[in-house]
């Protein structure tokens, strides 16, 4: 054992700054494990999604319509966001989707940044918004954002989440942790929002730290979904239950993608169902509108169940 | 063939010339071979022979043809940046890491850009007059270096590489800079240029760039380095051996030689003997000697055929009259004035004298200049007027901020014009001699001067009352030293203050910008500035406010006290809806404006650029960069009643498309830049 550790040092001294790493983290796995080190979970995750238009559009990458989601790692962490951007933008002539895009690829170059912070989401979020002024092209639009991290150290989830998209984990076939839906009213969510000069007073704008931060421990086997308002508001929550249930434990990505595939199906599917009394349409009438069916929107699953 | 070899290291750090970048990994190169006879095959034992210029194999100290890439690993120190601080859009450390845009083409936030370009600063009102600029040329100087340039390519002119021998050695410099003209085509570049094959292995790689022929900002994606892993357990060998060679060749030789001089009994007093006695026999011998060579040269050239009588003339260099003397080493750069003043006692004490350092421009010099430097100068420079000693002391701790007081102190009484840009080597107590000892100082210049953590208190500087200049560019000082210095100086013509923020700042901006009235009163800083500006300094003739954040429409509206100013750059400043009156009013007053940069001011709207193009007849330069809106009309409104107008800078505007642009720049005979990104960056 004392023979394997030093060589493991020799090893991982020579392909430290190579391009090996990946390799080295794999020697470093099993070297660690057999001496017995704390076990560091990691994500197997996978993405899957439909724009709402999705019959006449072509695919970009990161992005579903006017949904927009990043996946990363780094030595310490897993990340998973989504963003959606408000589609009410595009009356006034911009691109709803260029704002959330925007902040999901600054919240991943962010990570790899040396001053990430596992703990705080938040800051991915408030630096993700900092940097969109600093843009020599302006960049308009506002977006709801969630962002989750597993940081290794401690098996724990931090997330971070503005507005109505979320996440959800499943263990042992039961929801244990879920994100709340942050609304100022009726579909309208809390949202970042940079307006064009002028429009301040007239644009909802809230602040990054208005965000919704909670943190958990996760075991291995957690599924843990993170989505927009187009998978939660057409698919209930108990077929949500009963689809990632399915895939606890379950490490093999093929699997895990086939599951993403259906979920996002199935929103899809129900949220052009006419007659089908989707979540959207229960809140709708809770709140006086007489409402039917589901809601035709752009739908970004993001699937990720804990390993070690 | 370059077959340069670069041994893994961790970090890089890029210096750059305007900017400057480091990057750090031992770089080993392999060396020619001139006649190299090593005896010893045993890699931890090496004797070196030859005939000249000792060279020593360094491949055995390699593991051999293990070759490896590496991209910069992080930035050591830079000379200025687009981004602010904490950002990571158009930052130095952008530049680490892999290429993450190229071979696209374009203006990417990803990359690492740069403050200014082209020659428009030159240009400008503020523009600065080069001290000593005989200094400035080019330096004599010859595995792969790749420098990913994603947009307009060109702007590298000198790659250095720092050794374990603590010296900077010049590895390519662009020799054609200056006189041929530049042609690259606009694509993104990987650019390798061919390097000088040294034997040091070194840590730190420094790009120099030069804008000056450049169109627009020039971005860089990524360094590469290439080349063989250098094995450090060898490196004492090698460092000691580099250590002897630094003493100079003659003590080296004479180390090698293993002389030892025969001394009879008592060489003592034959010595002495001779030296009273004998001396002056010798020397008039050999003045015989050679006199009677010219004269034998001077009869050969008697019997070649003639035009006429020769003259043989005696007169030579050392007969000038000592002002004639004084006027033509006046030309020579710094290096050549040590050289002359070695070659005899009349040429050493005519470059010895105060005259020729009046101006010293030690910024060529950076990778020279140590405290040795600084004192031979103090001797010599005893009326000095001017002094740059920028980029000097970085890194590598050659200056000690001792001697550099030590030097004010002597020599700082008569200093007019004093520039530290981007030093390290600068303390609190370098800071109060300055201000107590320098009251003559016309320009102070202290960019880039402000280390992570702050350790510079600059509240000396408040004595200083006959600032005609003053640069504080990235350099962040109290507010109330800033605001008492612009009391103090009412003939101040220069200002600059851009990048004039400190970190907190950042976090508190994002504050206010959801108005929590809590935090206003940090939001006013650069409007007091303004204040002052408008109250105290009326002569000013030109103010650099770009990126100074929390500059407010009721700022703006107080500068237009300042009649005389002909430069102002507000860029990323005034990040409020909108500017009311604030602009016009400000026109109005300032009819002599040339320069007027307000890029990123998203709050501008046709009516203000209708006030441009009718209050601003002298406008040469203008900047719209980013700023959303504006119809067509306006433009063309600018470009026919701003007659002078040379610069238009549009990117990220809209409402207009290419072939527009490149009429109006035909038709109105005007530089036009524009720049269309597509819309899905990735």
């Amino acid at each position: 054992m004392h023979s394997l550790g030093r060589s493991s040092k020799l090893i991982s001294r020579r392909l430290l700054c190579s391009r090996f790493s990946a390799l080295l983290e794999a020697a470093t796995h099993v070297i660690s494990n057999s001496a017995g080190h704390k076990p560091r979970p990691y994500f197997i995750s996978v993405v899957c999604g439909f724009p709402k238009d999705f019959e006449t559009s072509n695919y970009k990458p990161g992005k579903y319509g006017e949904d927009s989601w990043f996946k990363t790692s780094t030595p310490n962490a897993d990340v998973l966001g989504v963003a959606d951007g408000v589609g009410g933008w595009r009356i006034y002539g911009v691109d709803p989707g260029e704002f959330s895009s925007f902040l999901m690829k600054t919240c991943e170059r962010l990570v790899h940044c040396v001053d990430f912070n596992p703990q705080r989401p938040v800051n991915l979020l408030s630096f993700s918004y900092c940097e969109l002024l600093e843009q020599e092209k302006p960049i308009i639009g506002s977006s709801t954002a969630c962002v989750l991290v597993l940081d290794r150290e401690n098996s724990t989830v931090y997330t971070a989440n503005i507005g109505d998209s979320g996440f959800v984990v499943v263990r042992k076939g039961r929801i244990v942790h879920k994100s709340e839906e942050q609304q100022h009213y009726f579909n309208t969510p809390f949202q970042l929002s940079v307006p064009p000069p002028g429009c301040h007073h007239r644009v909802l704008s809230d602040s990054p730290h208005s965000a919704n931060t909670l943190s958990f421990p996760v075991q291995v086997g957690d599924v843990i979904l993170v989505a927009t308002d187009g998978v939660f508001d057409n698919i209930p929550e108990t077929l949500l239950v009963e689809i990632l249930k399915e895939v606890e434990g379950v490490t093999d990505p093929v699997k895990l993608q086939m599951t993403a595939n259906s979920l996002a199906a199935i929103a899809r599917a129900l949220s052009f169902d006419k007659d089908f009394m989707s979540p959207f349409a229960i809140n709708a009438r809770r709140n006086n509108i007489y409402a039917t069916g589901g809601k035709p929107d752009d739908i970004t699953v993001v699937l990720a169940t804990v390993a070690v | 063939m370059s077959q340069s070899s670069t041994t893994s290291s961790e970090d890089g750090s890029k210096r750059a010339n305007s900017e400057s970048v480091a990057v750090d990994s031992v770089i080993d190169f392999k060396g020619k071979h001139f006649g190299l006879e090593s005896t010893s095959e045993d890699s931890d034992d090496y004797l070196v022979s030859g005939s000249e210029g000792t060279m020593i194999d360094v491949e055995r100290f390699c593991h051999a043809d293990y070759r490896i890439e590496q991209y910069a690993h992080s930035v050591l120190d830079f000379s200025s940046q687009y981004g602010i601080d904490l950002s990571i859009s158009y930052t130095a450390p952008n530049i680490t890491g892999r290429p993450s845009k190229y071979p696209e083409y374009g203006d990417f936030p990803q990359t690492f850009a740069m403050r200014t370009y082209g020659a428009w600063w030159e240009r400008a009102p503020s523009r600065l007059k080069e001290i000593q600029p005989q200094n400035v040329s080019e330096i004599p100087a010859e595995d792969f270096i790749a420098i990913f340039e994603t947009y307009n390519p060109g702007a590298v002119i000198r790659v250095w590489a720092y050794t374990i021998a603590k010296t900077w050695i010049c590895l390519w410099e662009d020799k054609e800079f200056y006189t041929k003209p530049l042609y690259i085509p606009s694509r993104a570049r990987r650019f390798t240029p061919p390097l000088k094959r040294i034997q040091l292995p070194t840590k730190t790689i420094r790009l120099e760039f030069n804008h000056q022929r450049l169109h627009y900002y020039t971005e860089i994606d990524a360094v590469l380095l290439s080349g063989k892993k250098f094995n450090t357990r060898n490196m004492q060998h090698l460092l000691d051996y580099y250590e002897r060679q630094r003493k100079g060749s003659i003590l080296c030789k004479l180390q090698n030689m293993k002389f030892r001089p025969i001394c009879r009994d008592n060489y003592q007093n034959r010595l002495q003997h001779f030296l009273m006695h004998d001396l002056d026999k010798f020397i008039s011998v050999l003045s015989d000697v050679q006199i009677q060579s010219i004269q034998h040269q001077q009869q050969q050239q008697v019997q070649s055929p003639s035009t006429g009588e020769i003259k043989i003339s005696k007169i030579g260099l050392k007969n000038m009259p000592f002002e004639i003397m004084l006027k033509i080493f006046s030309y020579l750069d710094l290096k050549s004035l040590f050289r002359v003043g070695a070659v005899s006692r009349f040429l050493y004490d005519v470059s010895t004298h105060p005259l020729l350092y009046s101006e010293l421009n030690l910024k060529p010099y950076w990778h020279l200049a140590s405290t040795e430097l600084l004192s031979t100068l103090a001797k010599r420079a005893t009326i000095l007027k001017k002094l740059d000693m920028s980029w000097c002391g970085c890194t590598v701790q050659t200056i000690s901020p001792t001697e550099f007081k030590k030097f004010i102190q002597q020599r700082g009484d008569s200093l007019t014009h004093l520039r530290l840009n981007s030093t390290k080597f600068l303390n609190a107590s370098c800071i109060d001699t300055l201000g107590i000892v320098c009251d003559n100082l016309k320009e102070l210049s202290l960019r880039n001067c402000s280390p992570s953590p702050p350790l510079l208190n600059f509240s000396c500087l408040a004595n200083l009352k006959n600032l005609e200049r003053l640069d504080l560019f990235q350099t962040v000082i109290e507010s109330d030293l800033l605001l008492t210095m612009l009391e103090n100086n009412p003939k101040l013509k220069h200002l600059n203050l851009g990048k004039h923020n400190k970190e907190y700042e950042f976090t508190l901006y994002l504050i206010t910008l959801y108005a929590l009235p809590a935090f206003c009163s940090v939001a006013v800083n650069m409007d007091d500035v303004a204040q002052h500006i408008a109250k105290y300094n009326k002569q000013l003739i030109s103010l650099d406010m770009w990126k100074a954040h929390f500059l407010s429409a009721q700022g703006l509206l107080v500068l237009s006290n300042c009649h005389n100013l002909e430069e102002i750059d507000f860029g990323w400043c005034l990040r409020e809806a909108s500017l009311g009156d604030s602009l016009r009013e400000f026109l109005t007053q300032c009819t002599k404006l040339k320069k007027l940069f307000l890029a990123a001011v998203r709050g501008l709207t046709d009516r203000d650029l209708e006030y441009i193009a009718n209050l601003c007849p002298n406008l040469e330069q203008l900047d719209l960069m980013g700023v959303l809106g504006i119809s067509k009309e306006r433009y063309i409104d600018i470009l026919q009643k701003c007659a002078k107008l040379q610069l238009l800078d549009l990117c990220f505007c809209d409402n207009i498309m290419d072939y527009d642009v490149a009429l109006w720049s035909r038709t109105f005979k005007v530089d036009i830049k524009s720049c269309q990104v597509p819309n899905d960056f990735r």
